[in-house]
């Protein structure tokens, strides 16, 4: 017997645990009216005319109507890494799944699959089609902004995401685990951006929305593409290279934090 | 079995999206919006009902009602050729002033295809030659590439139009017979979230393949359940 059919099993009893029918179900119907809805409203009322350039206003539009969708999927995947994850492993069942001819690292995949990569395989597949059908002048006219917008959307998930995996696996309980990751992305994305706002207009410093916008690389994009209207209240204008490498330091810190969770996890959890 | 349950899930799933697709495309296109205007129209003439840019998502509904036959011309322009067309007739009528120049961009270039020897004429001299069906003839002759929609000669007629693109259009109702007529015509904004012939394929198409693939496994797990 192959790796590709106990990886199946656990990843299927991962999907039908994570997403009782019809939840899943109901969670893509409403993501989808909500994109379609508004890309709809965009596609109607839509003007370049308040941008100076397209990619601003492709950046803007794309980000508008994609981060309502973010937070849509952001709930499954911090119940299912924070309060799944620890679940299962309060109740053993990550233990279990250990008796299958398969690797740690591998059972790890397979949960993650399940409560990380499908809401955000969700996520891209129904906004790129909502792009698709109601806006395809602006993926025609501006592709790059787009991509970029969305690995800019993306990498403060991805970080929660490690976060919350590397919190369930220490704290090894359901309950705790859920609550404290609710507290870490109240941390993270409330008080945070208050701060680092409030430091960039108080001292009139640009230092605290750089060390932000390693954790939220839309920061970045965002200030530079605000930076293309002249504003001269802005405390920080990063050139376009700037604001790549802060996606690009987001996704690194991504990665360490991920690599952290899969040795922890190979580490600490034994038979 | 563990096949099955992915399909199906992924066959529920695409289902939900095909459905919220005919959702959002559902809702009756319509606004509040709406003007009507009446008049005589001399036997010969034509006139502009309605001039504006429309997307894939708006459009409008035309209604005309009149004594005599008439011809209903929807005459579209990108913006890129709408300026193009205005350069032109700067360039032919340097005299004219240039709210003119916008408003009767069309009109203004027909006279010229059907008036090429009109050297730097006054607005005088053209009005009484510019609404003349035989130069509306002669533009659109020269110029059929702009015609997105025409009508048979009749006495009503009602007409719903969306265009595939970003679209200045203009619509045209010319009187080419010999008698003068009274002509009634109701414009109503239309608005769509969705842009019809985009929408309904992908809708359908989804909707056909998840029910595909969710059939055997919703079947299963009925078994499922029955037998336990």
């Amino acid at each position: 017997m192959g790796k590709g059919r106990p990886f199946l099993e656990v990843f299927t009893c991962a999907l039908s645990e994570d997403y009782w029918f019809p939840i899943l179900e109901l969670l893509v119907l409403l993501c989808a009216l909500w994109t379609f809805f508004t890309a709809g409203i965009a596609g109607v009322s839509g003007s370049y005319s308040d941008f100076i350039t397209v990619e601003a206003f492709t950046h803007n539009l794309v980000y508008s109507f994609t981060w309502p969708l973010i937070i849509m999927v952001g709930i499954p995947i911090v119940k299912n890494i924070a309060y799944g994850l620890g679940s299962d492993l309060e109740k053993g069942i990550i233990h279990t799944l250990f008796s299958y001819p398969l690797k740690k690292g591998y059972i790890l995949t397979a949960r993650l699959l399940s409560a990380l990569v499908i809401p955000l395989l969700l996520f891209l597949g129904i906004s790129i089609l909502g792009l698709f059908l109601f806006l395809p002048d602006v993926i025609r006219a501006d592709p790059g902004t787009v991509a970029l917008t969305y690995a800019a959307q993306l990498s403060p998930v991805l970080l929660t995401a490690g976060l919350l995996l590397l919190l369930a696996l220490r704290l090894r309980r359901g309950v705790p685990a859920l609550l404290s990751g609710l507290t870490l992305c109240f941390v993270l994305f409330v008080i945070l951006d208050s701060i680092a706002d409030s430091v960039a207009w108080g001292i009139g410093s640009d230092w605290s929305l750089k060390i932000y916008a390693v954790i939220t690389p839309n920061l970045a994009l965002q200030e530079y593409y605000v930076g293309t209207l002249g504003l001269s209240s802005q405390t920080w204008v990063p050139s376009f290279s700037e604001a790549l490498l802060y996606v690009s330091a987001g996704y690194l810190l991504v990665a360490v934090v991920f690599i952290i969770a899969y040795v922890y996890f190979k580490r600490s959890l034994r038979i | 079995m563990r096949w099955i349950t992915l399909l199906g899930r992924t066959g529920t799933v695409v289902l939900m999206v095909g459905l919220a697709l005919i959702v959002v495309w559902a809702p009756p296109p319509g606004s509040p919006h709406q003007s009507s205007s009446s008049g005589t129209m001399p036997a010969g003439e034509y006139k502009i009902g309605h001039r504006g840019v429309y997307r894939p998502q708006t459009g409008f509904e035309i209604s005309v009602e009149s004594t005599e036959s008439v011809r209903i011309y929807l005459l579209g322009l990108s913006s890129g050729e709408l300026e193009d067309w205005r350069t032109q007739v700067r360039e032919a009528y340097p005299d004219l002033d240039d709210m003119w120049i916008k408003i009767f961009t069309m009109p203004l270039i027909f006279v010229r295809e059907a008036y090429p020897d009109l050297d730097n004429p006054e607005i005088e001299d053209i009005m009484d030659i510019v609404w003349n069906v035989s130069v509306l003839d002669k533009g659109l002759q020269t110029h059929p590439e702009i015609v997105v929609w025409q009508s048979p000669p009749s006495r009503t007629l009602s007409y719903e139009f969306f265009p595939a693109d970003v679209l200045a259009v203009t619509v045209v109702v010319a009187n080419p017979s010999s008698s003068n007529a009274t002509v009634r015509t109701k414009m109503r904004d239309l608005a769509a979230l969705a842009p019809k012939d985009r929408v309904i394929l992908p809708a359908l198409l989804l909707i056909s393949i998840g029910i595909a693939l969710a059939i055997p496994w919703l079947i299963l797990r009925k078994v499922k359940k029955s037998t336990l």
